[in-house]
């Protein structure tokens, strides 16, 4: 990374993607990959994480050799990345955002070609196109031209064609896009069951996603690498003191269980909304016990307890910090 | 290309290559433009044949007949379908999906210009060849002509070289100017005027113009005729006329003089274009097409999708 590395230097064998000083920059005008040190292992599912125009895209057609870096290297297992990386790209299973196809071929006849691009033999090729179309679920859809296909559809052809050279690697770029929630939830199951024997890199700016799906973490911003690191690095990295209680009952029972809560020692308790309880435990004191206590006192106050939970989403509390931070750094940047 | 690519066996290494010619043959023969373009040859190619059935002779009912391929208007048609593969949004967006596959530009560039070539010489040859055998069998009420399989060969040859290079220049500038429309408008200002040009360089026989003035000639020439030339005597003509060619060629550029030409009967004013040389204009347009291809995968090579 160029700031601060969080993450520990891995060998070089154990990696799927390393890049070193990656830059592209667009007609002398515009920097969308900025000096990116980037380091996947090898297993993981890795959620390239960041804002919309922070250089994701850009990041893995690079990887692709789709685009030229104008500094630096890209390495996938070891070997350099670039248009004419024929092994490179025989690694890598690649599904762009809101895939474009063939709309004139029908599925089998479009993933036959993938087949036959990746140079598999007849016999390698039609079991493989059979059993992908039913694993995503498009066997009913084999006579329909790809044009008469929706958007959830079009990506799920994309994922099975990002399969069909069975690749060690697969790059999925925005691979929930557009999708409605059965899609979406299909489509993070896959990932669960892909990553269990492949490595995956899914770029996305929705946090859920990530949350949901990866191990490991990169963070880009105005092209650059702000963090990279598992997902218990980034979560380590905001410290959250705080939970709240989602209740139902009297507000006044409600009232009197903040100023019981409060008079405990390392607690601070206040009402959100008339029906929940922010409770924020001080340094130095045990989280748990703290809970233990003031789960008590709910009870004690005759009020029932519909949940609790630690404040919002703490992968989106530590995008956002790390955000503000890398804006804040200014010229240290 | 990688090592591991290299030593593959050869039906295995040019997978791709097929899958991407047959696909884009696929494309193009269910494409529009070239259900037309076929439709409307062979509508011109019968008008042309009933129109002069009872007036010209083999020869000339030939060479009228590749006209429209040589000079106007099917031209547009092949520049377009040349240009189309490698330039606008919708072709980059298919050709990434190719490129981001084990596939190296290379090999998707020269499948996609096959495939444009394929499909250009298939529609000029089913336009022209059964008319041609019908022209040249059957009984009309005209003067015999000594028109010979040879002529009829290689008259298609010297057209099909010349289309195959405007598919080869189409390429060229789709791949510079990445946008259909504007290369294509390029070209047809850069064809049309080429006599001029070629004129200028004391090129004339390269122009389409005189190529299609030259058919008929080419179409009576004996098989002996050309066989001798290649083993020496017209070959050493061509040879001298080539240097001729390029230094005052290069004259032009460097605005020196070139040197004195002997006089002899004009090529062009003769009417029977006997220095008409097979020899020079498969060497300029072969080269040139080479040229344009490999500059093209230069220029595609070079490319950010």
């Amino acid at each position: 990374m160029p700031d601060e590395p969080t993450a520990a230097q891995e060998p070089a064998a154990d990696l799927a993607i390393r890049t070193e000083h990656l830059t592209k920059i667009y007609g002398q005008r515009l920097i969308a990959v900025n000096d990116m040190n980037l380091q996947v292992p090898r297993g993981s599912v890795f959620g390239l994480l960041g804002p919309n125009g922070a250089g994701k895209t850009t990041t893995l057609r690079l990887l692709l050799g789709l685009q030229h870096p104008t500094a630096g290297r890209a390495e996938i297992f070891g070997r350099p990345c670039g248009p004419n990386a024929v092994a490179v790209r025989s690694q890598i299973g690649y599904l762009p955002t809101n895939p474009k196809l063939p709309e004139d071929l029908r599925p089998i006849e479009y993933l036959d070609l993938l087949g036959k691009l990746s140079r598999l033999p007849r016999e390698v090729r039609q079991p493989r196109i059979a059993s992908l179309l039913r694993a995503v679920g498009l066997l009913d859809a084999t006579d329909q031209k790809i044009g008469t296909f929706s958007t959830g559809m079009c990506t799920r052809l994309g994922i099975a064609a990002s399969l069909v050279g069975d690749p060690p690697l697969l790059i999925w770029d925005e691979p929930t896009a557009g999708l409605d929630p059965s899609a979406r939830r299909f489509t993070l199951d896959l990932i669960r069951e892909l990553g269990k024997t492949k490595t995956i890199v899914v770029a996305t700016h929705i946090l859920s996603d990530i949350d949901q799906v990866c191990d490991h973490l990169g963070v880009m911003h105005e092209g650059r690498m702000i963090f990279t690191g598992s997902m218990q690095d980034i979560q380590r990295r905001i410290c959250r003191d705080d939970f709240t209680l989602e209740l139902e009952g009297d507000p006044e029972k409600v009232g009197r269980l903040v100023r019981d809560a409060a008079s405990l020692e390392g607690i601070e308790a206040r009402t959100r909304d008339g029906q929940a309880v922010v409770v924020r435990v001080a340094n130095g004191h045990s989280r748990a016990r703290a809970l233990a206590d003031v789960l008590q006192l709910v009870d004690a106050c005759g009020l029932s307890l519909h949940s609790v939970h630690s404040g919002q989403n703490a992968t989106e509390n530590a995008y956002l910090q790390l955000l503000q931070e890398d804006e804040a750094h200014g010229f240290h940047r | 290309m990688d090592s591991t690519v290299k030593t593959l066996p050869l039906g295995t290494k040019l997978m791709p290559f097929l899958a991407i010619l047959q696909h884009d043959l696929r494309g193009l023969w269910a494409s529009r433009l070239v259900r037309l373009w076929l439709a409307a040859s062979a509508l011109m190619t019968l008008m042309l044949s009933a129109a002069n059935w009872p007036k010209f002779q083999d020869a000339t009912l030939i060479a009228s007949l590749l006209f429209p391929y040589l000079v106007f208007p099917w031209f547009f048609v092949v520049v377009v379908l040349g240009v189309s593969p490698v330039s606008g949004a919708r072709a980059e967006v298919l050709a990434d999906g190719i490129l981001s596959r084990p596939v190296s530009r290379h090999e998707y560039l020269l499948a996609a210009w096959a495939a444009r070539v394929l499909i250009v010489l298939g529609v000029y040859l089913i336009g022209t060849v059964p008319a041609i055998a019908v022209v040249t069998l059957a009984r009309r009420p005209v003067p015999e002509d000594t028109v010979t399989l040879f002529g009829i060969i290689s008259a298609l040859g010297v057209v099909g070289l010349v289309l195959t290079f405007l598919v080869s220049l189409g390429f060229l500038a789709g791949t510079l100017l990445r946008k259909p429309l504007l290369a294509a408008v390029v070209l047809v200002f850069v064809w049309y005027p080429i006599g001029v040009v070629l004129n200028a360089f004391s090129l004339e026989e390269f122009s389409p113009i005189s190529l299609s003035r030259a058919m008929t000639t080419q179409l009576r020439q004996p098989w002996r005729v050309a066989d001798a030339s290649s083993k020496g005597k017209v070959n050493a003509q061509d040879m001298e006329a080539l240097t001729r060619q390029m230094d005052h060629f290069l004259s032009v550029f460097s605005n020196g003089q070139s040197r004195p030409v002997a006089a002899k009967p004009d090529f062009f004013e003769s009417g029977g274009f006997r220095d008409f040389s097979l020899f020079r204009v498969v060497l300029g347009y072969g080269l040139s097409t080479l040229i344009a291809v490999v500059l093209s995968i230069l220029f595609f090579h070079r490319r950010d999708f």
